[in-house]
């Protein structure tokens, strides 16, 4: 097994080639046979591809309902009539004047795009420790780092908010969220040093004979080389951050200017819960940034979910 | 032994070099980690309300959470069944959305594309966005049920009975991550395996069970065990799914009931929030924190083991 | 504690010409009030100071009423600035009074006595007793006895009431004619007779319904229906729940469940109920005519006014038990508290601004007028410039019904409540069967919770 992760175009290949190999080994010696065969394939391929149809199908069409309703009048999103009578796109302008949604953006960003970045410069140092030093202790290091991976976060919630809030004075913030993550995510650590371990000695060998110190090691040759991984770990964080809802609900949900874009829609929707045009306008607005990230970086992504369960 | 100083003082180096590169993480494990495990300890054994210091009161704390308090085991029980349910009906799932996705030869970005997508909406999005979709009165869903002649369509969220099958539709919904991971291990599976199977003149049920199975076994492990723990935190979405489906999450004076419809989404994750941060009980809170740790624990220990190439280590 | 689904909540919208009014008559009465600044009775300060003021209106027309008021208290006080905070509920004051930084607020109001307890308890909320004596408010006199009952808890008065709400039917008349009724239901059993009068259903669902009466249905919460059964209490003179020996409790629920069931059973009335607008909105199945009757507070005088729906209704009493005519006339009564963080640094100013909303009778008035709620102080009840309209004078009137119920306060704040309630849902779900035995168990679990939180 390679430890380098599967992109979606190895993937495509794969699926062209391995049949088709698989058939070759088919021996067909006569004509009929042949035909069956063909004509097997061609009836899989209707199966397969209307099953897929059909999924695909149940899978996209909240987006759509989602979408038609936001987009019709307050009145008819309570109908049974699912297709817009009037196309009301005032309703994305509408949104932005709930008192609050655009601080809620602002925060949403503030807090997503620092955390990555403190994710991000915090973690890569000691993913590479635990995937290229040889110290005592190591092993039992990993084992730490997986079980804070693996620790629900209510478990600690408790002393930490009281930590937070009375020895720092942070209650109604969102600090106490994005601080931690200058201190190394368990997470990251864990899917960085996953992909580390893929770089052959050789190259770090190669830079500590050119007199490279293990810093400069690993930002003159193990960065270039962990791109993928780490705009993979900068990826989830985002995500992570940007969906986040018990984190501000626990630090800053008794201060609405702190609220986040997560917390803010559940609490716009209990505000007006039955306008479901607007509430399905504000959640697809939510959606949006993350799925248009997503088609931007559509490969990083997808090698980092292979690398959080395939390889190691 | 002439060596041996050389050696220590470049043991010693490597160390500081390591401890240097550890630093941020050690600082953490410390403080986010280390120290709030061993104060949640601390708290569940104090009767602490947040306002008035903290005062011992040994077990009464765990006394009161496993015998007395009526929530417990019906989140207990909640989670035990989310954790069956939505785990081994995810996985499945995942895996066969991932066969499928192999298979399919025309448009294979597009139906990667549509399967991956509703994974990446924000839960508490996705979550508004179906108690919408399957409100019993209002919704597309029961409507076109009825249309179809089902007379008495589920009432999904606001159905005791039906609020967690619910949940795990919409948690097969996001089932991107799995149908990802799938996929990569299933094309991973080495094809001159399937080619020596067909030589033997096995069948496709033959391949898949004899070649296929034992090729991804190890993932269906790793999804089995990390959907356990994930199931575990299982938060967001039950809250928010009951507080849409109750209708009575109006904004001032007005709070939510966890839980609801008749406490059949309650999970342990909600009772810590509940009891800490609505019935400031903060000592009562920690003991389900305590709780929650040692299950999760448990499972990572198992992971651990069984996986071990999560602790590989070239 | 702070999960009650109930909803205690004043009205929306209010006439424009009512705020002017209001800001006008506030402005005025200013000028006779004392206006010592930033001077208060614990302390002084010249230097100018900025409280914060956490409250739970979040309705533009709330809002407007609201804000009326501090412009007219800033006017008078010009070394006191109020930041007020709007939409807040009970678990964010409670949480941020704990954890006392800098956001917490200085002045903080609720709209639920539920908390009473457990504000007062916890000290969370400074005793008032003694700043009342100080400025020589003889607090007996001043505010309606049953609103100071439920603003202390064993005699520590941390709370101050700010407006009443008190409950009743409302009625719409143009269906009561259609369906031949001619007065208002007094006893349970003429309600559950007009109810079914007024329903009118097909194919599992209806096209009017003459009540909603879920749970889940917005006002009617169990702690209503009770107020209406008469129990003497929640907590026996031992201070263990009463539910499961006051027969009242058993009574309500017995007579919601039979209620249920005689409109077509849990499950159709439960989907039914999914198809309702926002409360607190035009889209209120009162307001759109989807139900015939709601119990619902006074506020829902100046919703419905300031919806601009068209609508024929009336209010009355709520409907008490046959065997209890003699008590008709009487509800159930909350009301909106508001009280002093103890974290307060500013507390002088914090007291200033507590003092004007609570007592001066003309901010009192024209705040009540314009969201509709109960006055609380007596000068204020009396005030000729007081709404007297028909509707509203129901609840006025209920209010000063001596038979009026009120929820009292527990260290745990409203628990037993959502202990309660939960035992509705079970019950009225069908969940629950054998009641006696259920009461018993909910009974001892209040009791256990209450323990808990000593």
């Amino acid at each position: 097994m390679s430890n380098v992760a599967t992109t979606p175009d190895s993937a495509d290949s794969g699926l062209t080639s391995k049949p088709a190999r698989a058939n070759k080994g088919v021996p067909n010696s006569s004509a009929i046979a042949f035909r069956k065969a063909k004509r097997r394939r061609t009836l899989e391929w209707i199966a397969v591809h209307s099953v897929g149809l059909a999924v695909a199908l149940v899978f996209i069409l909240p987006f759509v309902f989602l979408f038609l309703t936001s987009v019709m009048t307050d009145d008819q999103a309570l109908s049974s009539n699912y297709w817009p009578t009037h196309w009301v796109w005032s309703n994305y302008r509408a949104i932005f004047d709930v008192p609050g949604f655009g601080t809620w953006w602002k925060n949403t960003v503030e807090y997503a795009v620092l955390g990555t970045l403190l994710t991000v410069v915090s973690s890569v140092p000691v993913a590479y420790a635990l995937a290229k030093f040889r110290f005592p202790g190591r092993r039992l290091a990993m084992m730490l780092v997986i079980s804070m991976m693996m620790l629900p976060p209510q478990v600690i919630i408790i002393p930490m908010y009281l930590f937070w809030a009375k020895q720092m004075n942070m209650d109604g913030t969102l600090w106490p969220l994005i601080i931690p993550m200058a201190f190394g995510d368990a997470f990251s650590i864990f899917l960085l040093r996953q992909f580390l371990l893929t770089i052959p000695k050789e190259y770090l060998d190669a830079a500590k004979v050119d007199g490279c110190g293990e810093l400069r090691t690993l930002i003159k040759v193990v960065l270039p080389m962990a791109k993928p991984a780490i705009s993979a770990v900068a990826l989830f964080q985002f995500f992570y951050c940007w969906n986040d809802y018990f984190g501000p609900q626990i630090y800053a949900s008794d201060n609405p200017a702190a609220w986040t874009l997560s917390y803010g829609l559940q609490s716009f929707h209990g505000a007006h819960h039955t306008n479901w045009n607007l509430t399905m306008a504000a959640t697809l607005l939510v959606m949006a940034p993350v799925i248009i990230v997503f088609f931007f970086a559509q490969k990083a992504f997808i090698e980092g979910v292979t690398l959080t369960g395939v390889k190691g | 032994m002439s060596l041996a100083p050389a050696l220590r003082r470049k043991r010693r180096k490597e160390l500081a070099t390591a401890a240097g590169f550890l630093s941020p993480w050690l600082i953490g494990f410390g403080v986010f980690f280390a120290y709030p495990l061993i104060a949640t300890v601390y708290f569940s054994l104090t009767h602490y309300d947040g306002f008035n210091p903290p005062s011992f009161v040994g077990f009464k704390n765990y006394d009161y959470v496993i015998t007395k308090f009526p929530f417990f085991w019906q989140s207990v029980r909640n989670t035990a069944w989310l954790v069956v349910v939505m785990v081994t009906l995810r996985t499945i799932f995942g895996m066969g959305i991932g066969m499928l996705i192999t298979k399919i030869k025309t448009g294979g970005g597009f139906f990667r594309t549509a399967f991956y997508l509703p994974y990446l909406a924000p839960p508490v999005a996705a979550t508004i966005a179906f108690a919408f979709l399957f409100n019993p009165g209002t919704g597309p869903v029961n409507h076109y049920l009825a249309d179809l002649g089902i007379a008495h369509p589920p009432g999904w969220f606001n159905d005791p009975n039906w609020s967690k099958p619910s949940l795990v539709l919409l948690s097969l919904w996001g089932i991107g991550d799995l149908m990802v991971i799938f996929m990569a291990a299933l094309l991973d599976v080495p094809a001159e395996q399937y080619e020596a199977a067909s030589l033997d003149g096995a069948n496709s049920w033959h391949r898949w069970r004899y070649v296929t199975l034992p090729n991804i076994m190890p993932i269906i492990m790793f999804a089995v065990i990390t959907g356990v723990i994930q199931t575990l935190q299982y938060y967001t979405q039950a809250i928010v799914a009951g507080q849409v489906a109750s209708g009575q999450i109006g904004g001032s004076g007005q709070q939510f009931e966890p839980g609801y419809p008749n406490g059949s989404t309650w999970t342990l994750p909600q009772l810590v929030y509940n009891i800490g941060f609505q019935r400031f009980d903060y000592g009562a809170a920690c003991v389900v924190s305590i709780l929650l740790f040692l299950i999760a624990m448990a499972c990572t220990s198992l992971l651990m083991r069984r996986r071990s190439g999560l602790m590989a280590e070239d | 504690m702070s999960t009650v689904p109930s909803t205690h909540r004043r009205g929306r919208r209010t006439a424009a010409a009512l705020a002017v009014a209001a800001s006008l008559t506030l402005t005025a009465a200013a000028c006779t009030g004392q206006s010592s600044g930033g001077q208060g009775s614990t302390g002084s300060s010249s230097a100018p100071v900025t409280i914060t003021f956490w409250h739970g209106w979040s309705q533009p027309n709330e809002l407007k009423a609201i804000n009326a008021n501090i412009a007219a208290f800033e006017a008078t006080h010009p070394n006191i600035k109020v930041h007020a905070v709007s939409n807040v509920t009970d678990d964010k004051i409670n949480q941020a009074l704990r954890a006392g930084g800098d956001n917490a607020p200085d002045v903080v109001s609720s709209f639920t006595t539920n908390n009473v307890g457990q504000f007062c308890n916890s000290h969370e909320w400074v005793d008032l007793d003694p700043l009342l004596q100080k400025d020589g408010i003889d607090k007996a006199t001043t505010f309606s006895k049953a609103m100071l009952d439920y603003t202390n808890y064993k005699g520590n008065q941390c709370a101050l009431p700010l407006l009443g709400d008190a409950y009743g039917l409302y009625y719409n008349t143009d269906m009561f004619k259609a369906a031949g009724i001619a007065s208002p239901p007094k006893t349970w059993t003429e309600f559950e007779q007009d109810a079914v009068k007024l329903t009118k259903s097909s194919g599992g669902t209806y096209s009017q319904l003459g009540f909603m009466p879920l749970y889940h249905g917005y006002e009617t919460t169990t702690e209503h229906y009770a107020a209406q059964f008469g129990p003497t209490g929640w907590f026996g003179s031992d201070g263990k729940s009463s539910i499961a020996t006051d027969p009242a409790f058993a009574g309500a629920l017995n007579e919601q469940k039979k209620l249920t069931d005689l409109l077509g059973g849990y499950k159709q009335l439960d989907k039914f109920r999914t198809t309702f607008g926002d409360e607190f909105s035009a889209k209120n199945p009162f307001e759109t005519g989807q139900v015939a009757m709601s119990m619902d507070g006074e506020w829902r005088v100046a919703s419905i006014k300031g919806d601009g729906v068209k609508l024929d209704y009336a209010t009355a009493p709520l409907p008490v038990p046959d065997n209890q005519l003699s008590t008709y006339g009487k509800g159930y009564q909350t009301g909106t508290i508001i009280g002093m963080a103890a974290s307060s640094k500013k507390q002088a100013a914090a007291w200033e601004f507590l003092k004007f909303l609570t007592t001066d009778t003309k901010a009192l008035v024209s705040f009540a007028n314009a969201i509709s709620n109960v006055p609380s102080t007596l000068a204020a009840l009396k005030d000729p410039s007081l709404d007297h309209s028909p509707a509203f004078q129901t609840f006025l009137d209920v209010a000063a019904n001596p038979n009026s119920n009120t929820t009292p306060a527990t260290p745990n704040g409203g628990a037993y409540l959502v202990t309660f309630q939960n035992l509705g849902y079970k019950y009225e779900s069908g969940q629950v069967t054998d009641l006696n035995t259920a009461l018993k168990t909910t009974a001892a679990q209040i009791d256990a919770d209450l323990a808990q939180a000593q």
